[in-house]
């Protein structure tokens, strides 16, 4: 029964947490740009309503994104990436528009845009069935939380080793 | 037994090719309903769901306990259980009852209730439903651009001719599965120079499609497929835990995503536990809700074959589109995979999606004839464009595409070919000739092109995933070329990925880049004279209405 109410905590945290995300939670990534500020439908679409404030990975303003500066070199693909902060503002929006739901994959796509591709494809190959021992998530958990302060997503595959290990999907299951 | 004139005749009418089947509930082949769906039910404890659909929580499978922990709107979820089905059912087609009213219902259902309401309603019913329950005011349509061989050049004409045409979305897969990469860029050249704004996508295994993606190859993911048992789910090499994780890493990256199932997919894998096909369906919907995607491409799809053999198929089709709705998700709704020999029947598959009007009403249309359409044929293609502009005409109907004249085909199919020949030079990817891209302008089939260096374009392909190319790469090849318009388009979708506003549900963009969504663009049908309709829309219904086939009175021969 202990088992069922630690998850039980666990859900309701990241739910509530989601729910006040913007206004600032200890789970929420840092939000230099938002500044604690709630985005909402009237802010919608941010390309025509904010476009000043939404900035490039490497702090570029959109309009400083141009054909000559490509040409020169002076973007780069890196450049062209959604940032954690950009993120947060559409979880606002979804949030605002009733969607908690995709408000929280949007919080947990926040904590993503750190990582690197290759790792982020490691990862989600570790959580597709039979690949990964209980350990082996808890240690993907642990990495999100302490290398990328990724706590919802750490949080996610603390989760599935728990019902991998009770549904039969952890390595040596089949 | 002598053999009566008219039965014998009848036989051999195309409609008798087609399959039909007795309901045979224990291997699913039951489209509603089946004697071993449970009974809807929910019981919440402290906030949180411990029975669901006659279930204890300790009971659960995977699927169960993902949608109890993320899925269902708890807080009105045991009101609405206890409302009638048949009251949660009238809401959605009375017109005094708003779209958002019905959500606050329909958000809260388990799947044994969504799919009891469901029950409830007959074809038309649902039609109305749709109308009020779409997400985006506007109805919108999604092509296949592939052909059998994937030539590049006829991929890249045959995506700007169908983003001309209208298509808001453009799906891509291969022949040959190493091909991706070069059909996703072809696909993006392609559309991109056929109209600003269309979004595309390459269909291939689920790490592959996000790498695409992530490289600016492609600008949304739609494959990424869900089923209503825990056995399918993991021979599909899944789990709710590892999809909602993927919809994550792809919002990661900008990217627009939405799942993919269909009723008939778990009776294909063999494991549909006795199951009805809109009870799994309705399962589907809800991980996909779960998992915070903004949408879902349902309705059968590759496996339409399963529920249109059993009775109240195509009703079960239009149900489980109409079901996703009421989940506020975009839908995204099938009338893809080819099924029938009758042309009747063909048509009956789209009316209710066509009539009810979704924010995608195919996913795809084939932009290719169906013998180069590699994900086995759909149930429309490029000759039946003229048969569907009639339809809109006759109806005031949209169907998200209009007619186009012969001579603007020619010049935009043979500016992508050109487009991609110069982008194919400036990545140092096999030549195009002079030749090919002239074939490709005037090309119906893949027999009208010269034939390619199969291996060699296989080889380059490879290359380019290893050697890192995305699309600023892309964009210097075209900017160097000298065609800045395609370059500035592919720029400003990169741009788009960087704001996100695509991420929000039902969301497609216009020719000037103005995104439309469920957020600012919402379905505000409520009734008569309220909604989207295509006969008030003047310029779209001019591109309808005056086409090249109308005779004008004044040029009657008195």
């Amino acid at each position: 029964m202990s088992d069922i109410n630690d998850l039980v905590a666990n859900i309701l945290k990241q739910v509530n947490n989601s729910d006040t995300a913007s206004t600032g939670s200890t789970n929420s990534s840092s939000t230099s740009v938002s500044d604690g500020k709630q985005y909402g439908v009237k802010d919608y679409p941010l390309y025509e309503k904010h476009r000043d404030i939404i900035r490039t990975p490497s702090g570029k303003a959109l309009n400083d994104v141009t054909l000559d500066d490509i040409q020169n070199n002076r973007v780069d693909r890196k450049d062209l990436r959604i940032t954690a902060e950009a993120l947060k503002m559409q979880g606002d929006v979804a949030g605002d528009a009733g969607r908690k739901t995709l408000q929280m994959n949007f919080d947990r796509a926040a904590e993503l845009t750190k990582i690197p591709d290759d790792r982020l494809l490691e990862m989600y190959n570790a959580l597709r069935p039979y690949r990964s021992s209980k350990d082996e998530l808890l240690s993907i958990a642990n990495e999100l939380r302490t290398k990328y302060d990724a706590n919802i997503c750490a949080a996610w595959f603390e989760e599935a080793a728990k019902y991998y290990e009770s549904r039969k999907k952890l390595k040596g299951d089949k | 037994m002598k053999r009566q004139k008219r039965f014998e005749k009848l036989e051999q009418r195309p409609i008798n090719k087609d399959v039909i089947v007795k309901e045979w509930p224990e291997e699913g082949f039951v489209a509603m309903k089946s004697p071993n769906d449970p009974e809807p039910s929910v019981k919440v404890e402290n906030g949180i769901i411990t029975e669901m659909d006659g279930k204890k929580r300790e009971d659960f499978d995977l699927i169960d306990m993902y949608i109890a922990n993320y899925g269902i709107n708890i807080e009105n979820a045991e009101k609405v259980m206890a409302t009638d089905s048949a009251k949660i059912a009238k809401m959605l087609i009375d017109p005094n009852v708003s779209h958002k009213e019905v959500l606050k219902y329909t958000t809260a259902m388990t799947p044994a209730k969504g799919q009891d309401v469901i029950c409830q309603l007959d074809f038309g019913e649902m039609i109305m439903g749709a109308k009020k329950m779409r997400e985006r005011r506007k109805p919108a349509n999604q092509s296949h651009v592939t052909n059998y061989i994937d030539n590049p050049v006829e991929l890249a004409a045959d995506a700007a001719e169908a983003a001309l045409r209208g298509f808001a979305e453009e799906e891509t897969t291969t022949a040959v599965s190493r091909d991706a990469p070069f059909n996703a860029l072809s696909v993006l050249v392609g559309s991109q120079t056929g109209r600003p704004g269309v979004l595309h996508q390459c269909s291939v295994d689920e790490a592959t499609e996000l790498q695409l993606g992530m490289r600016g190859l492609t600008s949304y993911a739609e494959t990424i497929s869900v089923y209503g048992t825990d056995r399918s789910f993991t021979d599909g090499d899944d789990t709710p835990w590892s999809k909602g994780f993927l919809a994550s890493c792809y919002a990661s990256r900008g990217i627009k995503m939405r799942f993919t199932s269909g009723s008939g997919s778990e009776v294909l894998m063999g494991y549909p536990e006795g199951k009805s096909m809109l009870y799994l369906e309705a399962r589907c919907i809800l991980l996909s809700k779960a998992s915070g995607v903004q949408g879902l491409q349902n309705g059968s799809l590759s496996c339409i074959s399963i529920p249109t053999a059993v009775p109240n198929g195509l009703r079960e089709v239009l149900g489980e589109n109409l079901l996703c709705m009421m989940y506020d998700l975009e839908a995204a709704t099938g009338s893809d995979q080819s099924f029938s020999h009758s042309s009747m029947r063909r048509t009956w598959r789209f009316m209710g999606q066509f009539i009810g009007g979704t924010d995608f009403i195919c996913s795809g249309f084939g932009a290719e004839p169906n013998p180069d359409n590699t994900f086995a044929g759909s149930n429309e293609d490029v000759y039946d464009y003229d048969d569907i502009h009639f339809l809109s005409r006759d109806y005031g109907q949209s169907f998200g595409i209009h007619s186009i004249k012969e001579e603007d085909a020619i010049n935009v199919r043979r500016k992508a070919a050109k487009s991609l020949q110069i982008v194919f030079k400036g990545l140092g990817l096999p030549a195009i000739t002079d030749e090919e891209v002239e074939a490709a302008t005037y090309a119906d089939v893949h027999e009208d092109m010269p034939k390619r260096d199969k291996v060699a374009d296989m080889k380059a392909a490879q290359d380019m995933m290893d050697r890192g190319i995305t699309a600023v790469d892309v964009i210097k090849a075209l900017v160097d070329g000298d065609v800045k318009d395609v370059a500035e388009a592919i720029l400003n979708l990169q741009k788009q990925k960087v704001v996100g506003d695509y991420l929000q549900t039902s969301a497609i963009f216009d020719d000037k880049w103005h995104v439309e969504s469920a957020v600012n663009e919402g379905n505000d049908y409520q009734g008569p004279g309220t909604g989207y309709r295509l006969y008030d829309d003047p310029e779209e219904w001019k591109k309808v209405t005056d086409i090249p086939q109308v005779i004008d009175p004044e040029h009657f021969d008195m």
